[in-house]
């Protein structure tokens, strides 16, 4: 890569702990707790500005609205997703941890399932975050959205595999047992 | 005292019907169903013969030994068909018009203005009437901060025409509330510096100017014979949400019709010829008239002749005949449509085209039964039945009314209706005993091609479709069925069937990928089985009922696989009951259903007069 | 959508060699440092257990410093079920630089260093291959090796899941010297078919091929009990308790479906790998190759034959860290060193960098394995469902010419374009047949012929998947076995496939495929450790590729006649 880009920034001003949605139009967005913190883009990357704005911008365009919080005691995906849902007013919540893996999770599923799951973190897009999000506002609207397709590569193994094991355990050093998720304001940075 | 067995090899099962003939009468023993092994009528159909018989013969522990004689069934093999025709297409020239449908277009009302690229905006003068076209490359921020310095400049900013899915971000962000389209996929062709109207309907309407020709006149300022030709634009913006119009000089969209090969119709008397392209209703008229139909073809290169080519071709296989003498014996068309993309549209735009679905029917009076005939013996002997003898005991459509005949409630004058997969086929039963019969092409094949096309759906998801109700997974913990009511589960139901329309098959909910409504998708699924089922039905009785008169016909009795259906029988009740017929599904014996009536009719047959 | 307009830094002047060597594949690769606190480490740990052992009352009383009372399931399931306690403590006296001289000394018996293994701990086990440099674990595997003959195994994928094409990558992949063949789907219903089309292809030619199809448990199973599969691999098990409750599992249920194969006489091996726990975040603070020990004395204790290890699809995690490959080579020597059969990995796509490949395959090449490759892609890899392997169709004459030049034995061999042609036809109208006799979708003569000369499923010609989908429903439903397969071939006019499957069959009735290593020899003839054992015994003994072997060996696309060279010979 021969181009150095200045990300843009991304702060999260914490509003307080988060409660449960009551608005029936609205997605949560669940942040791992590296997101915008020790980590500041995806194992490609990405900036997390970029992938809030992302998610955001594709919930906004349906119509929907959205809140944001984040985690702090777990940074397995399927609790981070599941955890967005069950606050959420209509039962959608979209999890997102520091390293890209992406989830849509709804409140009445059992943890370990999920509406979609994005496993390989190299391989996420501003286009997928975007996608996403339109998703997740899509079933909370009650529409049948097409799943996101997902992608695929054999060589993500090589190159990826170890790395996104690191990120994993660094975020994981980040838990704080018992804390209770905080809902957060994100201040993103205008590209334009 | 002897044992014996009745074997039907159908197109996809082979049954069997177990007795003993005694002295004062038959006494039943018991059935038999598998899968038919090979083409019907060929000596591949051993295996599922075999089976079969013991099959029948298991459920009363008959011995195969004392197994005296299989009766089987003269099989005319029946193939059949099918070929599907485009016949429309609608063609937009020089980019006039983006009629599509967004699902998130952003603002509301009517805009009309000059055609700018946003890179221009800047150059645009205070006052000037503009609509500014957004390529896909702009981030929504960067729009949205566009479009708002040109409204603070003074621009008469009236409208945007998005490249990205952004109209909702970017009405948003700006000051003013103005229409705006999106996801305009191929955004740079739009013309730049022509006058555009941009409309946009608030949620759940339908816009209402520029889907009025006079509308778009009088935002043209169009003379009589410009509001002549752009009327089909008009046309092809009714009942959506959002449309952009451009005024170029030569602009247009049509409706034309593709060439799409002649069907040459040959009959006792006379020989037509009918381009396809004139729809299902010429062409059943067209095979009225030369009723009785001897032969037909299609035009060599086209769908149609490569179709009945294969059919006959197929046919000449099994029968080991040459094509030449293969004839075709009966054809339907019907009317249907299937969801294109319109050429030179800018937005994806689809467009619901015509198109003509045709089945076909190939028989042969003569299979090469003997030979089957011998090789069940053969096998049976080898297996222990020693002294099995087997005939072949009668015609399939008498046998058919025989079993169908046993229902109880039933008598002549009688008409079977066998509903299978390629074919329907219809059996009289006059009152002095005579029988009648008819093939029919058409049958469950062509509604699933039917269905599967007007949905824009796979075969297999059509097939479930066809088969099953549907309903709509409302949450994690009920359903809406299609007639409105509620079904509540304790454990939550799959993540892949969340939001969705499902079928409710046999094996358990099945997501049916569409956007369509369940409503949508159940009127496409009873109106695919009317245009086969109920007009097959009423073709065939009309050609076997006496004096060609309907309600000449007491009963009606459906078998088949498709008479296990879920709505057919109650589709082609209905339609029979103006006619005072009774119609319903068999039960052949009084026990099998609207299975077993020729096997049971093989077996009846020798016990009875 | 584009990305944003953010503003591009100066990049410093950059020296065109840096250029060149920043652009070679092996920079694509991923390498991370090691954080042994957390387990990601290869071998070298100061966060793993010493060893130590105490035996009270028959009973392992306390293992690597760790008491009974503390111990997980693992733990307690290695403790008494894994390790001989009449075995352990002179064992255990011995220490691991003197077990490790064992495993090079060759005057110390293959046998006498199992006497001594089934009595060391995990820890121990770890401390003993810790001695070892890497020519020295290949001394070890090349000694303690089951099955004095080595193999290979191949992978038999389609990417669209064309039965026709399985079936003859599957007669291909037997000619060219694979004893075992896998295959796995894309779409999962399509199983039955494929799986079908193996079992068919493997007994073209010589035959005798055992045959795999890697699905969930319950399918899997169901089909070996079919005997439309010989053999089954896919049995995880993890070195962490938390890993295995998170699969829902324990090391009794995992031996517990063991004991269902065994029951049927079906091979099975179970499958685990350096990596998986650190890559799960549950490696409780111990390096990939101590709890990679535990994994294998599981398989041990469960009384399962073999083990396919060699970190499998984890090999990212072991490949990024120093030592990795180190520790990679030692989980397989351990693996033999317990005499289970070891199925070696390098079945996954490894590294961009061709040099890196093919390193990663030395020390098993070279000491040679039961299983080089425990599936070698016989496909191009775009049609591998495994996700890619390390080696692949593309990379045959290169295999080729590294057993010629080293005379070391991969299991292959070249064969010429004419007998691969011949062998893909008789498989397909085999196919062909049985889907007729069955009553399957029809394959017709375009097809097979397309596929013959075919590289890959994007030469063929697609099937009717729904019909095909229908097809492979009802031979579930219809209770097909691999006797009606015999019965199918029988009729239609291949005797000689039936003959070799019926041959397939027997062998579970006899159980012979139970023994350890199990393969099938060219007289269809069991050839395991028991009728032949490894007896290397230092220069001059054990397996060596001599004679008839030696000279098919020899054979290239390409050698100049010493004779005439103007001529080539292959």
């Amino acid at each position: 890569m021969a181009t150095a880009v200045v990300p843009p920034g991304i702060s999260l001003r914490e509003i307080g702990t988060a409660g449960r949605g009551v608005r029936p139009d609205e997605v949560v967005l669940a942040l791992s707790p590296g997101f915008a913190g020790f980590f500041t883009k995806t194992i490609v990357d990405i900036p997390h500005a970029e992938v809030v704005r992302q998610i955001l911008a594709g919930v906004e365009e349906q119509g929907v609205h959205a809140r944001v919080v984040q985690l702090h005691a777990t940074a397995d995906l399927a609790a981070v997703a599941h955890t967005g849902a069950r606050l959420s007013g209509s039962g959608i919540g979209i999890g997102v941890l520091s390293r890209g893996t992406t989830m849509i999770h709804q409140k009445d599923l059992p943890r370990l399932s999920s509406l979609e799951l994005f496993p390989q973190s190299p391989l996420m897009t501003p286009e997928i975050y975007r996608a996403i999000g339109r998703n997740a506002a899509q079933y909370a609207k009650g529409d049948s959205p097409q799943p996101v397709p997902t992608l695929n590569d054999q060589m993500a193994r090589p190159r990826w595999q170890a790395k996104a094991a690191l990120l994993h355990l660094k975020e994981c050093e980040l838990l704080v047992k018992g804390a209770p998720a905080t809902e957060v304001d994100p201040v993103i940075e205008d590209p334009a | 005292m002897s044992l014996v067995v009745g074997v039907d090899i159908g197109n996809s099962t082979t049954e069997a019907c177990a007795a003993r003939l005694t002295g004062n009468g038959i006494e039943f023993l018991g059935s038999g169903l598998v899968p038919t092994t090979g083409t019907k009528g060929t000596t591949a159909n051993v295996d599922g013969v075999e089976a079969a018989v013991r099959a029948a013969l298991r459920t009363t522990r008959a011995p195969l030994g004392e197994l005296a004689r299989v009766f089987v069934n003269e099989a005319t093999p029946v193939i059949s068909g099918l070929a599907m025709e485009t016949i429309t297409e609608t063609l937009i020239t020089e980019s006039t018009m983006i009629g599509h449908d967004p699902r998130t277009p952003g603002g509301a009302g009517l805009g009309v203005g000059i055609t700018v690229p946003f890179a221009a905006l800047d150059e645009c003068s205070p006052g000037e009437a503009v609509i500014a076209v957004v390529p896909a490359g702009v981030d929504f921020a960067v729009a949205a901060k566009g479009l708002e310095a040109a409204l603070e400049r003074g621009v008469g900013l009236r409208g945007a025409v998005l490249g990205n899915d952004d109209a909702v971000l970017v009405a948003n962000r700006i000051s003013r509330v103005i229409p705006i389209v999106d996801e305009v996929r191929l955004v740079d062709a739009v013309p730049a510096g022509m006058t555009a109207a941009v409309e946009v309907a608030s949620p759940g309407r339908t816009i209402r100017t520029l889907s009025n020709a006079y509308g778009i006149a009088g935002l043209f300022s169009l003379d009589a014979d410009q509001t002549r030709a752009i009327s089909p634009v008009a046309r092809a913006l009714t009942g959506i949400r959002s449309a952009v119009v451009v005024r170029t000089p030569s602009g247009e969209v049509s409706d034309r019709r593709i060439p799409a090969g002649t069907l040459e119709l040959r009959g006792g008397s006379a020989v037509l010829r009918i381009d396809v392209g004139e729809g299902a209703e010429a062409i059943m008229a067209a095979v009225g008239r030369v009723a009785p139909l001897d032969d037909a073809s299609g035009e060599a290169g086209t769908n149609v002749g490569g179709m009945t080519a294969a059919v006959k071709q197929n046919m000449a296989d099994v029968c080991g005949l040459e094509v030449a003498q293969v004839r075709i014996g009966d054809l339907l068309a019907v009317d249907t449509f299937v969801p294109q993309e319109v050429r030179g549209g800018l937005a994806g735009e689809v467009a619901l085209e015509n198109a003509v679905a045709l089945a076909t029917m190939v028989r042969t009076s003569h299979g090469p039964m003997r030979q089957v005939a011998r090789a069940i013996a053969e096998r049976l002997r080898r297996e222990g039945a020693p002294d099995v003898e087997v005939v072949i005991g009668g015609v399939e459509a008498e046998m058919a009314t025989r079993g169908a005949l046993t229902t109880p409630g039933t008598d002549r004058p009688l008409v079977v209706l066998d509903l299978g997969g390629g074919s329907t086929d219809a059996a009289l039963a006059g009152a002095d005993g005579t029988v009648t019969t008819v093939h029919l092409a058409g049958a469950g094949d062509l509604v699933t091609r039917l269905i599967a096309s007007e949905l824009g759906v796979e075969r297999d998801v059509a097939e479930n479709v066809k088969r099953s109700p549907l309903a709509r997974a409302e949450s994690f913990f009920h359903l809406r069925l299609e007639d409105g009511t509620v079904r509540f589960f304790g454990e939550p139901l799959p993540p892949t069937v969340f939001a969705r329309v499902v079928a409710l098959t046999e094996q358990g909910l099945v997501p049916i990928p569409t956007r369509h409504s369940v409503d949508r998708v159940r009127d496409v699924r009873r109106t695919a089985k009317q245009r086969v089922f109920v007009v097959n039905a009423l073709r065939a009785l009309a050609r076997v009922a006496p004096y060609r008169d309907l309600r000449q016909i007491g009963f009606v009795v459906l078998l088949g696989g498709s008479a296990l259906d879920f709505e057919i029988p109650e589709l082609i009740a209905d339609a029979l009951a103006p006619y005072g017929i009774v119609c319903g599904t068999g039960n052949v014996r009084g026990s099998e259903g609207p299975r077993n009536a020729v096997a049971s009719g093989l077996v009846l047959a020798q016990g009875g007069p | 959508m584009s990305s944003l307009p953010y503003p591009e830094a100066p990049q410093p002047r950059r020296s065109l060699r840096t250029e060149v060597l920043e652009n070679r594949p092996v920079n694509k690769d991923g390498f991370v440092q090691e954080w042994p606190e957390v387990g990601m480490v290869a071998m070298d740990s100061d966060f793993d257990p010493r060893p130590s052992i105490r035996i009270e009352n028959g009973r392992v009383a306390e293992m690597d410093g760790r008491e009974r009372a503390d111990f997980d399931f693992l733990d307690q399931f290695i403790a008494d079920h894994a390790i001989d306690v009449d075995a352990a403590v002179e064992a255990m006296a011995l220490g691991p630089r003197t077990v490790a001289r064992m495993l090079v000394d060759p005057n110390v018996s293959r046998a006498e260093v199992l006497r001594t293994a089934r009595g060391l701990t995990p820890a121990a086990l770890l401390e003993t291959v810790r001695q070892m440099n890497i020519v020295e674990i290949m001394m070890g595997m090349q000694k303690m090796r089951a099955r004095r003959t080595p193999a290979n195994q191949a992978h038999c994928t389609s990417a669209r899941d064309n039965p026709l094409q399985v079936a003859m990558e599957a007669a291909e992949a037997s000619l060219r010297g694979f004893s075992e063949l896998e295959t796995t789907l894309g779409v999962v219903r399509y199983a039955p078919l494929v799986a079908i089309a193996l079992q068919v292809g493997g007994q073209v030619g010589r035959g005798g091929r055992l045959t795999q199809c890697a699905l969930e448990e319950a399918t899997e199973l169901d089909l070996g009990m079919r005997g439309i599969t010989a053999y089954a691999e896919t049995i995880s098990v993890y070195g962490t308790e938390s890993v295995f409750v998170d699969g829902d599992d324990t090391p009794w249920s995992k031996a517990f479906l063991a004991a269902a194969y065994a029951s049927r006489g079906i091979k099975m091996r179970f499958t685990s790998g350096t990596g998986s726990e650190v890559q799960m975040g549950n490696a409780e603070g111990r390096s990939m190759l101590y709890l990679e020990i535990r994994c294998i004395l599981v398989t041990k204790g469960a009384g399962v034959q073999g083990l396919q290890n060699g970190s499998i699809s984890c090999i990212g995690v072991p490949g990024a860290v120093p030592g990795g490959i180190r520790a990679v080579a030692a989980e397989n020597m351990i693996a033999s060193m317990l005499d289970l059969e070891c199925a070696s990995g390098n079945d996954q796509s490894f590294s961009h960098s061709p040099m890196r490949r093919t390193s990663r395959l030395m020390p098993q090449i070279m000491a040679g394995t039961d299983f080089v490759c425990s599936g070698y892609s016989s496909t191009p890899n775009y049609d591998n469902m495994f996700a890619g392997s390390n080696v692949d169709a593309e990379d045959y004459d290169d295999w080729n010419a590294i057993q010629r030049d080293y005379q070391i034995d991969g299991g292959l061999q070249h064969v010429g374009e004419p007998e691969i042609l011949a062998a893909r036809s008789r498989a397909g109208y085999a196919l062909q047949a049985v889907f007729a006799h069955l009553d399957l979708p029809a394959i017709t003569e375009r097809e097979i012929e397309t596929a013959v000369y075919a590289h890959g499923s994007n030469d063929l010609i697609p099937r009717d998947v729904l019909e095909d989908l229908k097809g492979a429903q009802s031979v579930m439903d219809r209770g097909v076995t691999g006797l009606d397969l015999v019965k199918a071939l029988h009729e239609r006019g291949f005797a000689d496939i039936a003959e070799n499957l019926l041959t397939v069959l027997r062998s579970r009735v006899s159980g012979d495929l139970l023994q350890t290593s199990a393969i099938l020899d060219a007289n269809l003839e069991p050839l395991s450790a028991v009728n032949d054992a490894n007896d290397y015994a230092g220069p001059g003994t054990g397996y060596r590729p001599t004679g008839e072997r030696w000279e098919q060996m020899k054979r290239l696309r390409h050698v100049t006649s010493a004779e005439n060279p103007e001529l080539e010979v292959s």
